[in-house]
């Protein structure tokens, strides 16, 4: 019985260190979102936090100083796609794939000019216990902050004004186009941490393909938490419980690959709009360009 | 609007001259390599050679055949981002067709290269459909299908599919008789780079001298006007979605028949992602694309030697990749984004 009950809260424990990356993410992407922002790199900006807060952590030895410069890079990738999708009216989609692209690039071009070896980083000064389990209920103090900003501020008002009708929005006196940007770069710097938590807290280095597709997988639980804080802190909390099942699972003869796609397969699930009402913010990825 | 085409292209074009020269000189720099040495093995191993010109050719067509099914599909006015898993699905087919089923050489290669392309097709499909019926975000759908599509495979060839002489995550041998010839002694330029270019001339036509290009355009263009001439937009998506699919499976295919000769689940190095580039690049006119896609060609195949010979990282090739894919965003690729 006591084994039985170790066994439910290793799962747990597990579900909870599996799912904490996802939310940062997907909470960094709602926000972008539900300004009207699609935030393709959300790839990219878990990467950048990632490798910045490895390779600053191994040159000042603190993993906290390591995990501010790791925030920092994220919010200045963010601002890239913020500043190109505010103000040159890019297509935020393909400016996302080319920053997904050019991140993953540049932190395997940078582990080898710092470290002359190709493939990952050595190992740096990384939080403990302690600070693992803070960034673990930062995540969740994180959602519960972004769903009283979005829906009980007059800034989160503003946000979601810009993201249903910029028009409207900049005709009630808000500044679409500067929400949006902050919106974004906030997004990126909450998104970061979930490379942070992946490199510092979970390990202890970065290495190639280490983000191995969260971005995708919080972008999923967007959709599936239906761009709302608290519902996609849920659907990250739902893969990550399949992703700590998944070596239980496979013993019992259940592919890999299968519980692999689930967070995938929801999300078009979800998208198809078997999965009950979905509506994505109206002007979601759409530019807004003032006339 | 469309006869600027050509400036504009050349301006493009300029713009990926300008990075791959100013990003990688850097680059070389910071790697304590001279740019003029590192250019040098870039292109003296794209170039140096009748092989290595051959091989810069086999880069040229595996990302032709992906670039063309993104330009159909971005011309329709759908972001088709999907074209990786579309090209590993449609790899995986071929693959596993052609080592099952023993055919001679003139009924097996039309097999096997007509399975990559339906099941790339169908692969293309269903973001098609689930577009068309349910009004599904294509993006996000293609981007998740991506992911699906290369799990699929990996747990197809490795579990229910696996056969009788299957490595880990990889078909068998195809039997000699499946396997694309050769048109270059010792590489791996098959019938599949001429296939290639001829696609991309047929599609030139469709797109411009056929009712249904005129509608898929209609229907990228300006979608209000072109659901009010009467053109199903549904159907559009659909049809566009199937056919970039298709191509991008075709691809995978050629891989399979023509380079690998076997299917594996790591057979391409992001060609459907390199592809969004030489698409962007070639400003979504598939005669520009064959132009775009030789010279995403040359960095594919130099890349490999300037790593080698040069000591600077093939990583490089991707960052300037990335960076003319940002670079390229700001054009209007698509004039009106279809938002319902």
């Amino acid at each position: 019985m006591s084994a039985l009950v170790a066994g439910i809260l290793a799962v747990l424990t597990l579900t909870l260190i599996k799912a904490t990356p996802l939310i940062y993410a997907a909470l960094g992407g709602v926000l972008s979102e539900r300004s009207g922002v699609v935030n393709i790199g959300l790839e990219g900006i878990l990467i950048a936090g990632a490798f910045t807060s490895v390779v600053v952590s191994g040159a000042t030895g603190s993993p906290v100083v390591g995990a501010l410069c790791g925030i920092v890079a994220g919010a200045l990738l963010a601002a890239i796609l913020a500043y190109g999708a505010t103000r040159l009216g890019v297509d935020q989609i393909v400016a996302g794939t080319g920053l997904n692209i050019a991140a993953l690039a540049a932190a395997a071009f940078g582990i080898v000019l710092v470290y002359h070896q190709p493939g990952a980083t050595h190992e740096v000064p990384a939080f403990g216990r302690a600070g693992e389990t803070t960034l673990i209920v930062l995540a969740f103090a994180m959602a519960v902050l972004l769903h009283v900003i979005l829906n009980r501020t007059p800034w989160g008002l503003h946000v979601r004004a810009c993201g249903e009708d910029p028009g409207a929005a900049e005709a009630a006196g808000i500044d679409a186009l500067r929400t949006r940007f902050t919106a974004v770069v906030i997004g990126g710097a909450i998104a970061s941490l979930g490379g942070v938590y992946l490199a510092l807290a979970e390990l202890d280095l970065y290495s190639d393909g280490m983000t191995a597709g969260r971005g995708f997988i919080a972008l999923a639980a967007v959709i599936f938490g239906r761009w709302t804080p608290l519902g996609a802190t849920g659907a990250a909390l739902f893969f990550g419980f399949f992703s700590a099942l998944q070596f239980s699972l496979q013993r019992a003869g259940i592919a890999s690959e299968l519980m692999q796609a689930l967070p995938y397969l929801a999300a078009v699930v979800a998208l198809a709009g078997f999965a009950g009402r979905v509506r994505a913010p109206a002007s979601d990825g759409v530019p807004y360009v003032r006339t | 609007m469309r006869t600027l085409l050509g400036g504009r292209t050349a301006r493009d074009l300029m713009v990926v001259v300008v990075l791959v020269f100013g990003v990688g000189s850097i680059a070389m720099l910071l790697a304590h390599v001279s740019p003029l040495d590192g250019f040098g093995a870039l292109f003296d191993g794209a170039f140096g050679t009748r092989e290595e010109v051959a091989e810069t050719l086999v880069q040229t067509t595996n990302l032709l055949f992906p670039a063309l099914g993104i330009a159909i599909a971005f011309r329709a006015g759908l972001f088709n981002i999907g074209a990786e898993g579309q090209l590993v699905l449609g790899g995986f087919a071929a693959g596993w067709l052609g080592a099952q089923v023993p055919l001679p050489a003139v009924l097996a290669v039309p097999m096997v290269l007509i399975a990559g392309t339906l099941a790339g097709g169908a692969w293309g499909a269903i973001p098609g459909f689930l577009r068309a019926r349910y009004g599904a975000n294509e993006v996000i759908a293609t981007l998740m299908l991506n992911v699906i599509a290369v799990l699929l495979a990996t747990y197809l060839v490795n579990g229910p599919l696996a056969l009788p002489g299957s490595g880990a995550s990889e078909t068998p041998t195809l039997p000699h008789a499946a396997q694309l010839g050769d048109l270059v002694a010792n590489s791996r330029l098959t019938w599949a780079f001429p296939i290639a270019l001829v696609l991309a001339f047929a599609l030139r036509w469709l797109l411009q001298r056929t009712v249904f290009g005129y509608e898929l355009r209609a229907a990228g263009d300006a979608p209000e006007a072109a659901k009010r001439a009467g053109i199903d937009l549904g159907r559009t998506a659909l049809i566009a979605m199937t056919l970039s699919g298709a191509m991008a499976g075709l691809g995978g295919a050629t891989i399979v028949a023509g380079e690998l000769h076997r299917f594996n689940t790591g057979l391409s190095p992001g060609y459907g992602f390199i592809a969004i580039a030489v698409a962007l690049v070639g400003n979504l006119d598939p005669l520009w694309i064959i132009v775009a896609a030789f010279a995403f060609g040359v960095l594919q195949s130099g890349g490999i030697a300037m790593q080698a010979e040069a000591g600077v990282p093939r990583d490089v090739v991707s960052l300037v990749t990335g960076l003319v894919i940002i670079a390229l965003a700001g054009r209007r690729v698509v004039a009106t984004r279809r938002t319902t």
